[in-house]
């Protein structure tokens, strides 16, 4: 037991680093997903010909290729066109459009599930298309998305470990060094599962903390009735 | 002679292949509460959503005042904003508190200041006997409180003429009443109103006019008395005799409303 306990304290320090570049490419690629996904979802809800057709194709699009596939062509593939990144917003970006679709689609499902009357109702007021949209369907529709977009914050922050294909130090990464230096895989898996079990927890009881705050009397489900 | 708020000429509208209203001409004067009855599927709704254009005419005119109701030029907001709307399922906002729900219309279609749109809206709500419950979420109301609030939302706007789109028909029976009282009120205040409904007791104490839609066309209108006591046609009549039948003996209404 001790000698398990030792073994942690002495890569603990490595694994750290590779937690907080974990978090970063979580964070910058769940903002860039929202920062996309978003706009992409009133396109393809409220957008008509080309714009919609735009839409629909870009998420399908992401939707339909694999995540390695998408972060392989912006880290080895732009080179080629002459756009060279670094490992790091490579990928932050393939991660963040991967995202973007999915979040898309949350977001489309929640704007479609806000009754018709909503609408109805700001536009016999006198607001315009986009005041009800700005005013009165999206603050619902972001709370109606905010269970499913949990969801996407904790694929995502084990989505990031496919970022060691491209040699990112994030935290899989580091565990993967630490392996061939010290040639002890169970051990070294098993706290780098350790982690993420405890960092993915932490997240979850953030976002519940925040619905709750969010939350408004008999609009949105209970979490108990999820 | 009475000032027109509201005229319309010629009235059209189809969906898909059916014609609901085929020609409609009506006219409603300043301070004139018109109540609209007629068998189901004659176009009441439909005609209350053409004038503010939440539904798109085929043809026909719209006049409020001197102004013609007509999409996307610049003043159509404007125009819409001057036309009260209240739905037969109330339509509050969910995510807004009543006193929100009173105040938004002013604030961001208004430009109004937040102070004085809350002060408004406070005051609506008085109006409608709501005051208490302006913290409260929709949720958390009753059925005929959440209607005081639709109306107290669309009073709100200032406007020239108020549409009730069948205020009372997803109430239980016993919150009719409050409703109805203040559709009352207003109307006694001098509230120009256009109100499809089926309350009879409603259209005798304040209509001035009843108009039997049927077919898509006005068949017959006149005061109360004449459309209820006297129709001229027998339709008429006999439609008449059955909301009679379903509205009266009070404690059974919800049994027989089928």
């Amino acid at each position: 037991m001790m000698e398990h306990i030792e073994y942690f304290i002495y890569i603990w320090p490595d694994l750290f680093k590779g937690l907080i570049v974990s978090l970063q490419l979580s964070v910058g690629a769940l903002l860039l997903g929202l920062a996309i996904g978003l706009p992409m979802a009133l396109m393809r809800t409220y957008g008509r010909g080309l714009v919609k057709t735009l839409a629909v194709m870009y998420i399908e699009l992401i939707r339909g290729t694999p995540m390695i596939v998408q972060l392989f062509l912006i880290y080895y593939g732009l080179p080629d066109m002459g756009i060279l990144l670094d490992r790091l917003p490579a990928a932050i970006i393939a991660l963040g459009i991967n995202s973007s679709a999915y979040q898309a689609e949350y977001f489309r499902g929640a704007i479609l599930s806000i009754d018709e009357g909503q609408g109805l109702a700001a536009q016999a007021l006198g607001m315009t298309k986009q005041q009800a949209i700005v005013n009165i369907i999206l603050p619902q529709a972001l709370r109606l998305v905010l269970p499913p977009w949990s969801n996407e914050v904790i694929y995502m922050v084990k989505y990031t470990s496919v970022a060691f294909l491209i040699a990112v130090p994030e935290l899989m990464a580091r565990g993967k060094m630490l392996i061939s230096k010290t040639f002890k895989p169970l051990e070294t898996l098993f706290w780098v599962g350790v982690i993420y079990v405890i960092v993915l927890s932490i997240i979850a009881k953030i976002v519940d903390m925040v619905e709750r705050k969010l939350a408004i009397p008999g609009f949105q489900m209970s979490r108990e009735d999820y | 002679m009475p000032k027109p708020i509201l005229r319309i000429e010629n009235l059209h509208k189809k969906f898909r292949d059916t014609e609901v209203l085929k020609g409609l001409s009506l006219t409603v004067y300043e301070g004139e509460v018109v109540v609209i009855i007629g068998p189901s599927g004659t176009g009441k709704s439909t005609l209350l959503r053409c004038i503010n254009r939440l539904t798109e005419p085929d043809s026909g005119d719209i006049y409020l005042e001197e102004q013609k109701i007509e999409p996307g030029k610049s003043n159509f907001s404007q125009i819409r904003q001057q036309i009260g709307m209240v739905f037969q399922d109330f339509n509050l906002f969910n995510h807004l508190t009543a006193v929100q729900n009173v105040a938004i219309g002013p604030i961001k279609v208004k430009k109004m200041d937040k102070k004085k749109a809350y002060d408004l809206a406070m005051k609506e709500l008085e109006r409608v006997g709501m005051a208490e419950k302006a913290g409260n979420y929709p949720a958390e109301l009753s059925g005929g409180q959440k209607q005081r609030v639709a109306i107290a939302r669309a009073l709100a706007m200032d406007p020239k003429i108020m549409l009730f789109d069948e205020p009372t028909s997803a109430l239980d029976p016993e919150l009719i009443g409050e409703v109805l009282e203040v559709m009352k009120d207003l109307a006694n205040a001098g509230m120009t109103m256009m109100v499809v409904s089926h309350e009879m007791g409603f259209a005798r104490e304040a209509a001035d006019r009843i108009v039997f839609l049927e077919d898509g066309v006005v068949a017959e209108e006149g005061s109360p008395e004449k459309i209820f006591n006297n129709p001229e046609r027998e339709r008429t009549r006999e439609f008449i005799s059955k909301i009679a039948r379903l509205n009266s003996g009070g404690d059974d209404r919800g049994l027989n409303n089928k």
